[in-house]
């Protein structure tokens, strides 16, 4: 049995057509690989690699340049809170400590008790007359304070709002084998 | 849909923003409505891609995503006549830190953008265009995912524009978050599904970039006006704004200030007007203390410096520069020794580390800031973050991120020492009101 399901294998193999030379289509297979599982599973990069006749360790360095791809479980909503300079002159480092213990985790490796939320502070997304703001499925919301995030906790909890990328629960089923975690670009520069 | 702050409606000096606000622009009939694609309609029928290239150049257009460079004389490096594909790439990777007019305009006017793009196909001789956008900008995408699509439709895109014997296509590749993919080399190996490090030039994209073909590489906001130049004249269009730095531009205003929001603003007009006008300054019993004219990446200047113009000659003249059009303004309720701190974090997390200054350099200047923070600065702490900034300036590093870290650190020394000795010397922080999370 496959990591990624056949249907999503054979959309992998179709991309490198797509493109004036199939290595392009790394980044796209990719993404459907995650759309899958949640995150990016060493075996599931295998795949991958194998589908667009690549090399597997090729691939994982593309994987681990790039912060939108996660290669340990995170939850099924994800926060995405700026706190790049503009966000922060205006409040994110309190929405964040805020947020953290909403959810009750202590840093972007962990998920919440439920499975449903994780959260990363990233740099600027690029919508700073909103500040603070964070991406969330999918979506910008702007203007952030702490009853705004518990509203959307509120709301994620009573299910009344499904992920659009619906996968398979990640921390239950096959679960890689342990890897060195892959924040220490993040870590070393939080020091 | 957020509520639009900024620029919108019919002003003098609104070209690019003066049908935002206008109800479904983003739909091609609404945008036909308000004088779309006539510029596309007159470069394909009665113009010649020289003419094109020549009306670009004698506007004085200057690229927008912050190198500033001539854009006319960018498209006339492309060899029309080279046997194969060219390609027009598009830099949507908006992501120096406090910029955000490339979304503003994708959000409220997909359809100009598309218009710019299909035109600078034409007089490049290029037949496809890539658009590369920030895998972030969820709506942006879609906006133009929908916008491509009805022009398509409607036959703007396809084999036969406007009739005209020239295939045109635009297609959309995703970031997925990396801040020197902003960067025009580190993009195209992005777009060709590799690890984002920036190339050594030569060669430059012009001659071999996208997937080793000839390549015109221009920032959404860029192209975006090249509609409005088109309709309005190059000659009128450079009598706006100073001699060299002719036209608008968009400037993002975030940060301490009572109404943040992209701006359409002549150039040469100075940031006071910016800051204190149209953003309203500063909230209610504080001061200005500190602005980064151009992105994160601009050299910082203080109050004292509000009348500097924001034209590039004026800020390369107060040593900094015109950079993204990003305004992030601080009060005097913040540190600054802290918001270096900030930005030196983003800059070590973004290194590529392709080049060896910027990957050591910049966590070097990280774990100095801590040591300061912490209270267990020195002098010496103040003499490594200097020579760690010149370390990363002066083409060490094959692209612009390494000196950038370099010119936070040097301009908020140049302009707070104090602040600094105040940190490093004495262990104190005299800001009213210290932040609590660096």
């Amino acid at each position: 049995m496959t990591a990624l399901s056949p249907h999503v294998l054979e959309e992998i193999k179709e991309l490198p057509a797509k493109y004036p030379q199939p290595r392009s289509a790394v980044m796209p297979a990719l993404d459907l690989a995650q759309e899958e599982l949640g995150h990016l599973t060493p075996e599931a990069m295998t795949e991958v690699a194998h589908a667009l006749q690549l090399d597997p360790g090729y691939v994982e360095g593309v994987a681990t340049f790039y912060s939108l791809f996660h290669l340990e479980p995170v939850g099924k909503h994800r926060f995405y809170l700026c706190t790049n300079l503009s966000c922060m002159l205006r409040g994110a480092n309190e929405v964040v400590d805020h947020l953290k213990s909403a959810i009750g985790v202590s840093g972007p490796d962990q998920v919440s008790a439920d499975g449903l939320f994780s959260y990363e502070e990233v740099e600027c997304l690029g919508a700073c007359e909103y500040a603070p703001m964070m991406r969330l499925d999918h979506e910008y919301h702007y203007d952030l304070t702490a009853e705004k995030i518990d509203e959307l906790i509120a709301h994620r909890r009573d299910g009344k709002l499904e992920a659009p990328l619906a996968g398979p629960p990640q921390r239950v089923g096959r679960v890689a084998a342990p890897r060195k975690p892959r924040a220490p670009r993040k870590k070393k520069a939080d020091g | 849909m957020a509520e639009i702050r900024g620029s919108y409606g019919e002003q003098p000096h609104h070209l690019l923003t003066k049908w935002f606000g206008t109800a479904d622009l983003h739909r091609l009939d609404v945008y036909e409505s308000k004088g779309g694609y006539a510029a596309l309609r007159k470069s394909l029928l009665d113009m010649t891609p020289a003419d094109i290239t020549n009306e670009v150049k004698t506007s004085g257009l200057r690229g927008r995503g912050g190198a500033g460079f001539a854009t006319g004389v960018k498209w006339s490096f492309i060899n029309r006549d080279a046997p194969g594909p060219k390609y027009v790439v598009v830099n949507a990777d908006e992501s120096e830190p406090g910029t955000a007019k490339d979304r503003y305009i994708l959000e409220n006017s997909p359809h100009m953008v598309v218009e710019g793009i299909l035109i600078a196909a034409y007089a490049v001789g290029a037949n496809q265009a890539w658009v590369y956008i920030r895998g972030e900008y969820d709506k942006p995408y879609q906006m133009l995912t929908s916008a491509i699509e009805e022009a398509r439709a409607k036959g703007y895109i396809g084999p036969r524009p406007f009739g005209k014997d020239y295939p045109l296509d635009i297609r959309l590749y995703r970031g997925h978050g990396a801040y020197i993919c902003g960067e025009e080399t580190a993009l195209l190996e992005s777009l060709e599904g590799k690890r984002a490090q920036p190339r050594s030039r030569p060669p430059f994209p012009a001659v071999k970039g996208a997937w080793g073909r000839p390549t015109l590489l221009n920032n959404v906001e860029t192209l975006a006006t090249v509609p409005t130049i088109l309709n309005m004249g190059g000659a009128a269009y450079a009598k706006l704004g100073t001699a060299k730095s002719p036209g608008t531009r968009l400037l993002t205003v975030s940060g301490n200030v009572r109404k943040p929001g992209v701006y359409e603003v002549e150039f040469g007009k100075t940031f006071r007007h910016v800051i204190m006008e149209l953003a309203g300054g500063p909230p209610e019993g504080r001061k200005v203390k500190v602005f980064w004219p151009g992105g994160s990446s601009a050299p910082v200047l203080p109050e004292s410096m509000l009348d500097v113009t924001t034209d590039a000659e004026a800020l390369a003249a107060a040593r900094s520069m015109a950079g993204s059009g990003g305004v992030i303004v601080m009060d005097d309720s913040h540190c600054v020794v802290r918001a270096a701190h900030r930005l030196l974090k983003f800059y070590a997390y973004e290194s590529c580390g392709k080049c060896t200054p910027c990957r050591i350099g910049q966590d070097w200047a990280v774990r100095t800031y801590e040591r300061i923070l912490a209270n267990q600065g020195s002098q010496l702490e103040l003499d490594i973050l200097l020579r760690v900034s010149d370390g990363l300036q002066n083409g060490r590093c094959l692209c612009g991120l390494g000196d950038s870290g370099g010119w936070v650190i040097d301009s908020t020394i140049r302009h707070f020492r104090e602040e600094y000795e105040d940190h490093a010397l004495r262990h104190e922080c005299n800001v009213g009101k210290a932040l609590t999370h660096a």
